[in-house]
């Protein structure tokens, strides 16, 4: 497998799952969460601590990075994002209000690199993850591993959504949240775990990222654009899209920056981050609401025969 | 009966938190004279005074208009940039030093850079005449870049806008970082400094300047948005049905408002660029530039001006408390090793969220006005459409 298609899948993988988080969280509290860059961060620093510290491969610390970012998720619903969905709060407020929360886990973050420098004798703020990768039918094992992760996890989500009364409840209350509360659905609870579940996506995704780019206490941070490209890519109103979206994404960026550098030269490289942004504009321009207008998931539902059902 | 009433406005007057606010700026500001001696003072004064403009500039946006401009750092860049690659190259060319695309090469810099300074100190004239030029190409640049984000501006929705801008704003950054032509890439680009004419009180010179334009931007935005362009401002923001069915082109005066909005924060970041005398292109991350000042703006009061100088003024002052308290105070994170300026990061985010839930109109909330005067009003009432009533 060419080295870029490698690294290029295990990112795509990665922002896969981070921009469905986004959109999980969008689709369910109506809320722009800008602290998925410093959860993505955490997410990164569980499973780096881990394989430092504990030892064993990375993957063995992905459930713990699931967990703690449910956990960062669980913290903002209750202490933020609840209270201002009680008083109706618009959208901005309920994007800038998760940015607050993301500066304070980022000097948290900042914070812990200096404890692992100092205290620790570590190098946390310029991590290359992949040396602590071993090798599977002659590739890295994250090439192989990281995407089935993400399908696996997708798959299981999917099948909560469709299969469980909880996830049936999650899907009235997201398709209209009037409706499911007449009908007894507590719409607390459901975006309660929207929380959960975005979150643990948000650091499962800066986990998986870290096996394909340098890790640094800023790369939630910087990664964060692409994220709501693939979000906003994906329209924002299905989380099979969103989902679909981060791949995209993630896959035209490298792609792209291989084949561009092949005609232009290396100089390219330093513009990567152009070519999915120039997607996103793209798509916005001529779909001024991402591709919420095509009916994506209409599309794939049909490609594979199947017809009903709610839209998620 | 009226010492009642006296009262009660004395007690209003307490518990108002805008005379609150500039009691305590007052006192933070004497305290660092006293402590601290006149130049952290007058570092105070140029942060706040850079940050005010461009806060001042986001809430004609965000706060007047109702544009998500999560974007910011485009028009700071813009005029950063522009300052730090155009005027230079001019002077250089007159002078006959290498103007071309090698003028940002460090090499270079370092060749050229002392030069063009040295001539701008020996002529009051020039050093004026290279000020102004530096503040026109910063405010053209800014334009232009406003123009070009209301393109999508007039398309795009509240989040979506939201997100483009920001994502656009990073762009810029990377552009700047790796094409070296523009502000030297990794390494810094040197301005030639006008200020240097003022010799040994350069310092006290280039912070009175910038102090200045910002009160000058203050007074200038308070006009317009007591003027009919500023209602119509408002009237988008609220309503942009209603706008445009009383007659106002929305998308004439969403344009009108990036532009005006981009180009004062372009110069902010002109200003910013000549007094530091260097740009660095991963100094202007969105962190800095886009962040802070909505962090500046909610606690100020959105929608209003003179709010947007308190919020600066206050967390201006509360970060340099951190910074130059964080052996005293927070010497015990040193311990673990941690440096206390990450502090600041903190303050921040909390600073966000503790605006949005226990003050959410700022320290100065937005005045509702009446579009006319009272006594207009019921002159009006008594004339004729009150007469009908009654």
């Amino acid at each position: 497998m060419a080295p870029w298609l490698a690294t290029g899948l295990i990112y795509a993988s990665a922002l896969a799952l981070a921009a469905g988080g986004i959109t999980l969280l969008y689709m369910s509290t109506r809320t722009f969460n800008f602290a998925h860059a410093s959860m993505a961060t955490i997410g990164f620093y569980v499973i780096y601590t881990g394989s430092v510290l504990g030892g064993g491969t990375p993957y063995r610390y992905f459930p713990l990075a699931f967990l703690i970012g449910g956990l960062l998720g669980v913290i903002c619903y209750y202490g933020l994002n609840r209270p201002l969905l009680k008083r109706r709060a618009v959208e901005i407020t309920l994007m800038m209000s998760t940015l607050g929360y993301d500066l304070i886990l980022l000097s948290v973050i900042q914070m812990y690199c200096d404890y692992l420098t100092f205290s620790r004798r570590l190098f946390p703020r310029r991590v290359s993850m992949s040396i602590y990768d071993f090798e599977l039918l002659g590739v890295s094992a994250a090439t192989i591993i990281l995407p089935l992760v993400a399908i696996v996890f997708l798959t299981a989500l999917h099948l909560f959504l469709v299969k469980t009364r909880f996830g049936v409840a999650m899907r009235a209350t997201i398709e209209n949240p009037v409706l499911a509360g007449a009908s007894g659905i507590n719409a607390d609870r459901v975006y309660m775990l929207a929380w959960v579940i975005g979150g643990g996506m948000a650091a499962l995704g800066g986990a998986a990222m870290s096996m394909a780019i340098t890790g640094t206490p800023v790369l939630g941070m910087n990664s964060i654009p692409f994220m709501f490209a693939g979000a906003i890519f994906g329209g924002l109103h299905s989380l099979y899209g969103g989902i679909l979206g981060g791949f995209v994404i993630g896959m035209t960026e490298y792609a792209g920056v291989f084949y561009l550098s092949q005609i232009f030269g290396p100089w390219v490289l330093g513009y990567r981050m152009g070519i999915p942004l120039l997607l996103m504009a793209a798509t916005l321009l001529i779909f001024p609401r991402g591709l919420a207008g095509i009916p994506w998931a209409a599309l794939v539902r049909n490609l594979f025969g199947k017809k009903g059902g709610i839209r998620v | 009966m009226k010492s009642q009433s006296t009262q009660r406005n004395l007690k209003s007057l307490l518990l108002n938190s805008e005379i609150l606010a500039v009691v305590a700026i007052l006192m933070a500001l004497t305290f660092f004279l006293t402590t601290r001696g006149l130049p952290m003072v007058l570092t105070i004064l140029v942060d706040f005074a850079v940050f005010a403009i461009i806060t001042m500039s986001l809430n004609l946006e965000t706060g007047f208009t109702g544009i998500p401009q999560f974007g910011r750092v485009l028009a700071v860049i813009a005029g950063a940039f522009a300052v730090g690659a155009i005027p230079g190259r001019l002077l250089a060319a007159l002078m006959g030093l290498p103007a071309g695309l090698n003028y940002t090469i460090d090499t270079v810099q370092f060749q050229v850079s002392p030069e063009l300074t040295a001539a701008l100190s020996g002529s009051w004239m020039l050093s004026l005449l290279f000020l102004f030029i530096c503040l026109v190409i910063a405010a053209l640049s800014g334009a232009g870049i406003g123009w070009l984000t209301s393109r999508p501006a007039i398309r795009l929705r509240e989040a979506y806008l939201g997100i483009s801008l920001l994502a656009f704003g990073d762009f810029l950054m990377w552009v700047g970082h790796n094409w070296v032509p523009l502000v030297g890439g990794s390494t810094s680009v040197f301005v030639p400094d006008p200020f240097r004419i003022f010799g040994g009180a350069r310092f006290e010179a280039v912070v009175i300047a910038i102090f200045l334009a910002a009160l000058l931007v203050y007074a200038y935005l308070n006009r317009l948005t007591v003027s009919p362009f500023g209602r119509a401002l408002k009237m988008v923001r609220d309503n942009e049905v209603s706008a445009s069915a009383a007659g106002k082109d929305i998308v004439k005066i969403r344009t009108q408002s990036l532009v005006i909005g981009s180009m004062l924060a372009a110069i902010a970041g002109g200003l910013y660029v000549i007094y530091t005398g260097t740009v660095t292109a991963m100094g202007y991350s969105r962190l800095v530039w886009t962040f802070w000042p909505w962090a500046f703006m909610m606690l100020g009061g959105i929608g209003s001006t003179a709010g947007m100088l308190l919020g600066v003024m206050v967390l201006t002052i509360m970060r340099t408390l951190i910074t130059v308290y964080r052996f005293e105070v927070f010497g015990f994170l040193m311990a673990w090793g941690i440096n206390p300026l990450w502090l600041e990061f903190t303050l921040m985010g909390a600073v966000i969220i503790g605006v949005i839930l226990f003050l959410p109109h700022g320290l100065v909330p937005e005045k509702v006005q009446s579009i006319l005067p009272a006594s207009r009003v019921n002159s009006i009432l008594s004339k004729g459409f009150g007469a009908k009533l009654q």
